[in-house]
């Protein structure tokens, strides 16, 4: 699947997939396992406070952007591969009465448009392993920060090949492709320069998550059958299938999800 | 023990692995079942903490399990102490039965329950035989701020069975309390205890009445245990099984519920529980089996459901709003036309209103000394839990000798 894609097509896939109004239909306005819930964690991890300057790659819709400025004061900047994307973060920074703690700009994760030691807190959720050099990716996050600044990932993890039969969700599938083990993501991290970590296992959030997800599956299927929804030509068989395969891989341990935050040496 | 080959070689395939609590009271030292506690060895953790109270009761039942009559009431801090325990087992308990003996008798039965509140438990459930919310309004009234679900003994809609079962006719004594339940805005599921011979062919009108009533949202029915004063008037050889209850309802119903609408429960042992849904308004009642595939979910049942489907449902029909909330307005959504979203509902409330709408029928058949099967026990899920920190498995508790050793340690420190 990967080597069919170039590296520019898959940023592009995984963000129209993330744009999508199905998706949103059913992961919600917050895109990643856990929500903001583990946003607000990963912000107090990090020790984040209202005097640090944030930068968050891959923003999506600006959701956690502007929780964290809400909850902990902070200055975040969000970045995005997609421009609707930006726009739907501006609107929704406004709506919430801190655009004056936020900026969000269009851009590339690997080559970021921000100076040398920009920040002092980097944060990307469930992102980097859509990454597809996440070599230059880390490089970049730490060439934005300042020396001692703190570096906060909550990211998808895959130990071993992803099965055949999860391959129809193929925008998916082109982003967790690229997910490694934890301990690849911090051999990758430290080369880039960055000590001192700290790591949480958070699959029960991704597995909640998913969980979520088949609820939904099954309300619009009792709504349906009792006659208070019609599907039209919505086929959930696939969808159904699709997400019990997750559970399945996230309890053996083959998917899972992980908060890794680390000091820029 | 099963009168169904076919039943109990399919539930089999139910079977999913437990998971472990945070932490065990017990060692493994005598072996599985003398170490209850629970062991290392037991291969579930605790979805129903079960409390009894008290060992007093304002009835003297011939069927009596529990042994309950004359006897000691624990103390709200023994009972604090309890709770802190389970939520140092469980992180997050999911559901606490108040218990006993007869919990309402019980003089700080509401300090108990405001403890209980006090606590990150998900489900509050109090077990009663209806005698004091039927004759005491005003405790109905004082209970419903602490939202129990009221788990009541309903035996059958005869006075011969409440005769015969309960020393007395408590038709109208059931029929009251449920009144005041749902004047109080509480729930209610009704257990029934099915003896053979006394009130199986009850057990079609139990589900009506069920139906009928404005509170009731299920029916729980549990063939008799034989342990406690049971044994003195019942025989042991001559019982209810779990699939002949479900037989018996889809003969005396109609094929209202039939045994192919119900699923063996997944979280304990699946030859102990089978349950099953209904969507219930006006004009039908329509079991979810015959909508859907439930096999595909079947993981969202476990035992914290008891007969209370809002634990299943509510988390569903609001995950289904939330996502209406998103859909409103999408273009690739446009041919979902959902009724819900376009009435613009208030949320919490719409939710509230439409889980009255979910029934559910339950059977669980619990083990006594006659049936006892080491392997059902190992994976059980409903757990006393005890004064002293242990949590043990309900059916040993009543069977093996647990029951009369903590009545013992409890009635020496209370110095009778």
């Amino acid at each position: 699947m990967v080597d069919k894609l170039n590296g520019r097509e898959i940023k592009i896939c995984c963000a129209t997939f993330y744009e999508s109004d199905i998706v949103r239909m059913f992961l919600g306005d917050v895109l990643h396992p856990g929500g903001l819930a583990l946003t607000c964690h990963l912000g107090e991890v990090m020790g984040l406070s209202a005097r640090n300057r944030v930068l968050d790659v891959a923003c999506g819709r600006g959701a956690s952007a502007v929780h964290l400025a809400q909850h902990f004061g902070c200055h975040v900047t969000g970045l995005d591969y997609s421009q609707d994307n930006i726009a739907a973060a501006e609107e929704h920074a406004t709506a919430q009465g801190v655009s004056q703690l936020t900026i969000f700009s269009n851009g590339d994760a690997e080559r970021l448009p921000f100076d040398d030691s920009a920040f002092d807190s980097v944060i990307s959720e469930c992102s980097f392993c859509t990454f597809p050099d996440k070599v230059a990716a880390a490089a970049e996050m730490a060439r934005v920060l300042a020396p001692g600044g703190i570096l906060g990932l909550t990211d998808m993890t895959v130990n071993g090949t992803l099965p055949e039969d999860i391959q129809p969700l193929l925008s998916w599938v082109a982003c967790v492709a690229g997910a490694g083990t934890p301990e690849q993501y911090i051999e990758t991290l430290e080369q880039a320069g960055f000590i001192d970590f700290t790591v949480e296992d958070c699959n029960a959030a991704l597995l909640e998550m998913v969980n979520d997800v088949r609820r939904k599956l099954l309300g619009i299927e009792l709504a349906a059958g009792l006659g208070k929804l019609d599907l039209g030509d919505i086929n959930l068989t696939k969808g159904k299938h699709l997400a019990k395969r997750a559970v399945e891989l996230i309890e053996s341990g083959v998917v899972g999800y992980t908060l890794i935050a680390a000091r820029r040496n | 023990m099963s009168s169904d080959a076919e039943w109990y070689l399919n539930s089999l395939k139910y079977n999913k692995p437990g998971s472990i609590p945070h932490d065990f009271a017990t060692a493994v030292e005598d072996g599985c079942p003398f170490d209850c506690g629970l062991c290392p060895e037991h291969q579930q953790h605790t979805c129903v903490g079960l409390i009894e109270i008290t060992t007093r009761c304002n009835l003297a039942c011939p069927t009596c399990f529990a042994n309950a009559g004359p006897g000691y009431d624990l103390s709200v801090a023994q009972v604090e102490a309890m709770l802190d325990r389970f939520i140092e087992t469980e992180g997050q308990p999911e559901v606490l039965q108040i218990s006993g003996g007869e919990p309402t008798i019980h003089p700080q039965l509401l300090d108990i329950l405001a403890a209980a509140k006090k606590r990150d438990i998900r489900h509050l459930v109090l077990n009663t035989n209806g005698l004091r919310l039927a004759q005491d309004p005003d405790f109905v009234r004082e209970l419903s701020v602490y939202r129990p679900f009221i788990y009541l003994q309903f035996d059958g809609v005869s006075a011969q069975t409440y005769e015969n079962l309960r020393g007395q006719d408590l038709c109208g004594i059931k029929k009251m309390a449920l009144d005041h339940v749902a004047e109080a805005g509480l729930h209610a599921g009704l257990v029934a205890t099915i003896v053979r011979g006394v009130n199986e062919n009850e057990i079609g009108e139990i589900l009506r009445y069920g139906l009928e009533h404005p509170s009731v949202l299920g029916v729980c029915y549990q063939p008799v245990t034989f342990a406690g004063r049971c044994l003195n008037h019942h025989d042991p050889l001559h019982r209810v099984t779990l699939p002949q209850v479900l037989h018996d309802l889809e003969n005396q119903t109609e094929g209202l519920f039939m045994v192919k609408d119900f699923r063996p429960v997944p979280c304990p042992h699946p030859t102990c529980s089978a349950s099953t849904y209904a969507y219930v308004d006006d004009k039908q009642v329509m079991p979810l089996t015959r909508l859907l595939d439930v096999d595909d979910y079947l993981d969202f049942v476990t035992n914290r459901v008891l007969v209370d489907a809002s634990a299943v449902i509510k988390p569903v029909l609001e995950a289904l709003w939330s996502m209406a909330a998103v859909m409103g307005s999408e273009k690739t959504t446009n041919n979902l036309t959902c009724v819900a979203c376009n009435l613009n509902l208030n949320l919490p409330s719409s939710v509230e209103s439409l889980v009255e709408h979910f029934f559910s029928v339950h059977v669980h058949g619990f083990m006594d000394a006659h049936n006892f099967d080491l392997k059902r026990l190992m994976k059980c899920c409903i757990h006393q839990l005890l004064p002293d920190g242990r949590a043990v498995p309900f059916c040993a508790y009543n069977t093996l000798g647990y029951r009369e050793q903590v009545r013992q340690e409890q009635e020496a420190l209370v110095g009778r």
